[in-house]
């Protein structure tokens, strides 16, 4: 068999995409109401936070910029899960109606045929949205920039995304076992609400659930330290990507392994 | 496995393919319940069969609703590992490999696009030969092809959302045979298509069968089907297969029936089977002849439809 290589995926993923956002322009009106959407949803988680700072002027002893930088790594940090990964949100229903099964007479990876037939615009203007509220922090804080900083942060945005994507990972392959997963997976997407927030506020129990079991403390606040805190950054940070990795990588096996049990739908 | 002579498309033996049912329940609470529940029963979709199709064949797979023919072609295309038994396409274990696999089939599920939604055909086309890996010079060539058996021109460009099921069965059926291979497979390719669009997807199939010496393993309740494009056909029924030969055999054996067709009185025509060993023609014609005026008589071989229904009739009893 011929090799199909991480450039092969790339270029199919590249090809995909392309022809993808060509027929979403097409339909113009749909895509200037999703980007107006797209524009007031983030509007109003904004808006939402500041009401929340007002009454709150520090939080567990962050204040107000060390906040909003929080907040605006946990918007960067989500994006490649909105964009590159939405259509985990359609998998219980095409493992339910059978419709999965189109998925696994390709001659590529099944999570990468599924995972490239979607590809979310919506996450673009988030990311838009974040990287100004980072700049913006970035500046008032005085954070020093140094090509060393900047590869840190990026780094450390990426380890946060794997996070977040591992999370919806698991919750939407609990579809090929259990029927409920729908709850999974909308408890799991409220869960990263949490991510903004510092996660010292977390206290005892808590504080072990989100940062071992579900490890939403790893979405913003474990890996924002590192540029934040630069001369106090636990341990957890540091080795926050490799968790990273190795929980991306759990995700995907799981996810995987339920395909392979999955013996869909009659007829 | 032995005993190949190297020129079959597809082998099976004595496979057997169970599902473990969960009794499922609503809700959160269900789900979680059903983690941890033992409440299984276990259903025999396959049982025991085995056969053999050669290169450039085309079989019927036939079989009443339920009887294990769609659970075959999962086993088949390598998405079902049989709970026992061997399988082997193109030589390959096909759950083995499910990948390698899929380059050498293409598979049709009637009323199951698995083309892009959004995307004018011909775009789709584009991405399954980079998919596949399909040269340039081939990729042309089987698309002229396709331009010489079926006006492509209608559905070429349409986005696959806009289509009709018929066009969309034709998109996908091309998209099956785009890369080539040696085995496709078509489950129900012609349900709910009009009579133009059944006979036009038939002539497609019989010339790239023909063009292409491609096997094709086809399940279908519609006779026409087999009719037009298989010259052997295996019947399976609940799981078991019960029979596998070819369909000019089938009909010697049904030879001693009749279609007797009667014209009444009011102009209708009924229509009987008739075994001549047991029953003469005749005395049936004379029989009905008191209750009613016959207008019309006619006396015909009986059709594929009715030598199948009677074996499903047979062996259901
Ligand atoms: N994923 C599954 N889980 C449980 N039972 C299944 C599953 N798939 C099929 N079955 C059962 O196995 C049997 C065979 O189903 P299959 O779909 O293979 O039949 P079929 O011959 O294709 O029928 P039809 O002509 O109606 O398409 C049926 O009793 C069906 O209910
Ligand atoms: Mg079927």
């Amino acid at each position: 068999m011929r090799k199909r290589g991480l450039g092969f995926y790339a270029s199919i993923y590249r090809k995909i995409l392309i022809q993808d956002l060509k027929s979403k322009m097409s339909y113009r009106a749909d895509f200037v109401i999703s980007t107006f959407g797209m524009i007031m949803t983030n509007l109003a988680g904004f808006v939402t936070f500041m009401i929340l700072f007002h009454n709150f002027p520090t939080i567990s002893g962050w204040d107000y910029d060390h906040m909003l930088f929080l907040y605006g790594f946990s918007l960067v940090a989500l994006t490649p899960v909105q964009c590159f990964f939405d259509n985990n949100w359609n998998l219980r229903f095409q493992v339910q109606s059978g419709d999965f099964i189109k998925y696994c007479f390709r001659p590529v990876n099944v999570f990468f045929y599924f995972m490239s037939e979607v590809f979310d615009v919506k996450g673009l203007g988030q990311l838009a949205f974040g990287i100004g509220t980072i700049v913006y922090a970035w500046i008032k804080i005085g954070i020093p920039v140094t090509p060393l900083i900047i590869a840190k942060l990026i780094v450390f945005l990426l380890t946060a995304s794997l996070f977040m994507i591992a999370l919806m990972n698991f919750a939407a392959a609990t579809c090929f076992w259990i029927k409920g997963s729908g709850y999974v997976m909308v408890i799991m997407f409220r869960f990263k609400d949490f991510a903004k927030y510092p996660s010292s506020i977390f206290q005892g129990i808590f504080s072990v659930i989100f940062t071992f079991i579900i490890p939403i403390a790893f979405i913003a606040y474990y890996p924002s330290l590192v540029i934040l805190t630069p001369d106090n950054v636990p341990l957890l940070s540091w080795i926050s990507p490799l968790f990273g990795i190795l929980f991306f990588y759990l995700s995907y096996r799981f996810w995987m392994l339920g395909v392979r049990k999955y013996d869909f739908t009659g007829s | 496995m032995d005993g190949l002579t190297g020129n079959e498309a597809v082998v099976m033996r004595n496979v057997c393919k169970d599902f473990k049912v969960l009794n499922r329940h609503e809700g959160l609470k269900g789900s979680i319940k059903d983690l941890f529940s033992r409440d299984y029963k276990t259903v025999s979709a396959v049982k025991d069969v085995t056969m053999t199709v050669n290169k450039g064949e085309i079989i019927g797979y036939l079989g009443p609703n339920g009887a294990g023919k769609s659970t075959t072609i999962k086993m088949m295309t390598g998405v079902l590992e049989p709970t026992s038994g061997e399988i082997l396409v193109n030589g390959k274990v096909p759950y083995k490999n499910r990948t390698e696999n899929c380059e050498n089939i293409g598979v049709v599920f009637g009323q199951r696009s698995q083309l892009w939604w959004s995307l004018p055909l011909i775009e789709s086309f584009k991405l399954l030969r980079d998919l596949y890996m399909v040269p340039q010079k081939d990729y042309e060539e089987m698309i002229d092809l396709y331009r010489s058996l079926v006006d492509i021109e209608p559905v070429l460009h349409k986005p696959v959302r806009q289509m009709s099921l018929g066009q969309r069965t034709l998109s996908d059926i091309l998209a099956a045979f785009l890369h080539n291979p040696p085995v496709v497979f078509l489950d129900e390719p012609t349900i709910g298509l009009d009579v133009s669009m059944k006979s036009k997807i038939r002539e497609l199939i019989l010339g790239l069968n023909k063009e292409k010496n491609t096997t094709v393993i086809l399940t279908t309740h519609d006779m026409g089907d087999v009719d037009a494009l298989c010259r052997r056909i295996v019947i399976i029924d609940k799981g078991m297969k019960i029979y596998d030969n070819d369909i000019d055999h089938l009909k010697n054996y049904f030879g001693s029936y009749r279609t007797l067709k009667l014209k009444l009185a009011d102009d209708t025509w009924e229509e009987m089977l008739i075994d001549e060993k047991t029953t003469d023609v005749m005395d049936v014609i004379m029989a009905k002849q008191k209750e009613s005026k016959i207008k019309d008589v006619k006396i015909l071989e009986i059709s594929t439809e009715e030598v199948i229904k009677k074996i499903y009739e047979g062996s259901a009893k």
